[in-house]
């Protein structure tokens, strides 16, 4: 119980922490994605239906905050009311994104953080790309400049640095607070014997 | 997958499509209170940010006369703005005058702003401001700052979130589409920026110019008005290249304004019911039934 506590408080810090980080313009203005790497974090360190309650918590907060009702062409005619990237959208990235990298979870039960950071990284770039594949669709051209290769790449990157960290935290907690099966501390090969 | 997942999932995707139906009257609420929640880390960060790019002459200048000459510059910054409208009215209102017996300019007024937020969303480039429904701020309002002597566009309102904020469509963005035309010239497009955020300063597109359009580098662009959602002659950038296509021609602009900069802007607010004031001084016997109002201006 304390480890869902205390991963539901730092899942709310990581809303606050993240008005702090700025775009970074040499970056193709990406930014490091605090909200979606706890998320994704956390999502690799609970159980399923753990999980799809945080994407739908964090989802609607992050879309609370950050949606902007920009309207297709379409909707000024009256056929479609919502906006471009419509308000709840996170929560299916997240439900999406989350429910992938629950896949690798037995390796972070096991102590091996290789697939998973690389998963988070991947899974940030992914949501960014759905997002931007939606905007497209609804202007009606798809352009794909060079730079946004690069936005997804270092939005990816930054998620896949900063990961180890939280992992690390979500890793010790639920440690002590005996989340993990007894086996779970000792470190596994990819095929899953002890090392 | 346990029964129980996939009863929960098909919860988490009823709760979605509920979330995601929800009507624009709905999301505002729930926006206007998540931005309450928020705006005071917002303007921590803002400050904190404004502290990092000041650090340097900090030291050489008290706090004190920073905040004077902070003060000083948004007053001067409004008086340039109002002396620019000034002009405009009373340039417009003679010729006008002249020409027709007949005007009917809408007065503006001019609420100062300042930036709280900036580029809060990965996909669009945008700003949040310090003024909003208390402030009489609507959604399309232009957004104007001083640029030289001029009024340079920044963009429109795309949001009121509650009484003191709003979101900021920047003229960068490809959402927000100008009628633009060349100074001096009766050559019209429409311009708009780059999709995706990829930069706070790409270069803009002015489209569906004439192929006989008379374009050199360096030409200022400028707001036609067409449409009436932006006044007209205000200041978008310089044309940087040509490319004449099969039908039309297409010019990239450098924008005038520096949207990295931007600390106070304006919004302008239209001046309701200017029709039934001009109706009342006709009748009431004015020589004169042309009604211009200086421009009004209030604090940032």
């Amino acid at each position: 119980m304390k480890f869902f506590i205390f991963v539901t408080v730092a899942f709310l810090a990581a809303f606050i922490v993240q008005e702090f980080i700025p775009a970074f313009e040499w970056a193709y203005s990406s930014r490091i994605l605090l909200v979606h790497i706890t998320f994704l974090a956390v999502a690799v360190a609970v159980p399923f239906p753990a999980m799809l309650l945080y994407a739908l918590i964090g989802g609607f907060i992050w879309d609370a905050r950050h949606h902007i009702p920009i309207y297709p062409p379409e909707a000024t005619a009256g056929i479609f009311t919502q906006a471009e990237l419509p308000f709840g959208f996170t929560i299916f990235i997240f439900g999406l994104t989350g429910a992938l990298i629950q896949g690798v979870r037995p390796l972070f039960r096991k102590g091996r953080w290789e697939l998973p950071v690389l998963m988070i990284g991947i899974c940030t770039s992914l949501g960014l790309l759905l997002e931007y594949l939606v905007i497209s669709f609804h202007r009606g051209g798809l352009e794909i400049p060079v730079e946004l290769w690069w936005k997804l790449l270092m939005s990816g990157l930054f998620s896949a640095l900063v990961s180890p960290f939280l992992l690390l935290l979500l890793s010790r907690l639920g440690a002590r607070s005996r989340l993990r099966s007894k086996n779970s501390y000792r470190r596994h090969n990819y095929d899953g014997d002890a090392i | 997958m346990s029964r129980l997942n996939i009863i929960l999932l098909i919860v988490f995707v009823a709760a979605l499509i509920t979330i995601t139906l929800s009507s624009p009257q709905t999301v505002a609420r729930i926006q206007n209170g998540a931005m309450t929640v928020f705006s005071p880390f917002m303007g921590a960060s803002n400050q904190l940010e404004s502290g990092v790019e000041t650090v340097g002459t900090e030291s050489l200048s008290p706090a004190q006369l920073r905040e004077m000459v902070d003060e000083l510059e948004r007053e001067r910054n409004r008086l340039k703005l109002e002396v620019i409208q000034l002009d405009e009215i009373v340039r417009e209102n003679n010729q006008l005058r002249r020409a027709l017996q007949y005007v009917k300019k809408a007065p503006i007024s001019l609420v100062a702003a300042r930036v709280i937020s900036r580029k809060p969303s990965t996909w669009y480039n945008t700003m949040i401001i310090n003024k909003g429904k208390a402030h009489g701020i609507e959604v399309d309002n232009p957004v104007i700052v001083p640029v030289g002597e001029d009024a340079g566009l920044v963009g429109k309102v795309s949001e009121v979130v509650g009484d003191n904020s709003a979101i900021i469509l920047l003229l960068t963005d490809e959402m927000c589409q100008v009628s633009a035309k060349l100074q001096n010239s009766q050559e019209q497009g429409i311009l708009n920026g780059q999709r995706g955020a990829l930069r706070t300063m790409p270069n803009l597109r002015l489209r569906y110019l004439s192929r006989e359009a008379e374009v050199t580098p360096g030409r200022k662009v400028v707001s036609s008005g067409v449409g009436g959602l932006f006044p007209p002659d205000l200041v978008l950038g310089e044309v940087f290249s040509v490319e004449i296509g099969a039908l039309d021609a297409e010019v990239t602009v450098n924008p005038s304004v520096n949207f990295e900069e931007l600390i106070d802007i304006f919004v302008v607010l239209p001046v309701r019911d200017p029709e039934n004031e001009a109706d009342m001084q006709s009748e009431s016997g004015n020589e004169d039934p042309v009604a211009v109002e200086k421009p009004a201006l209030t604090a940032p």
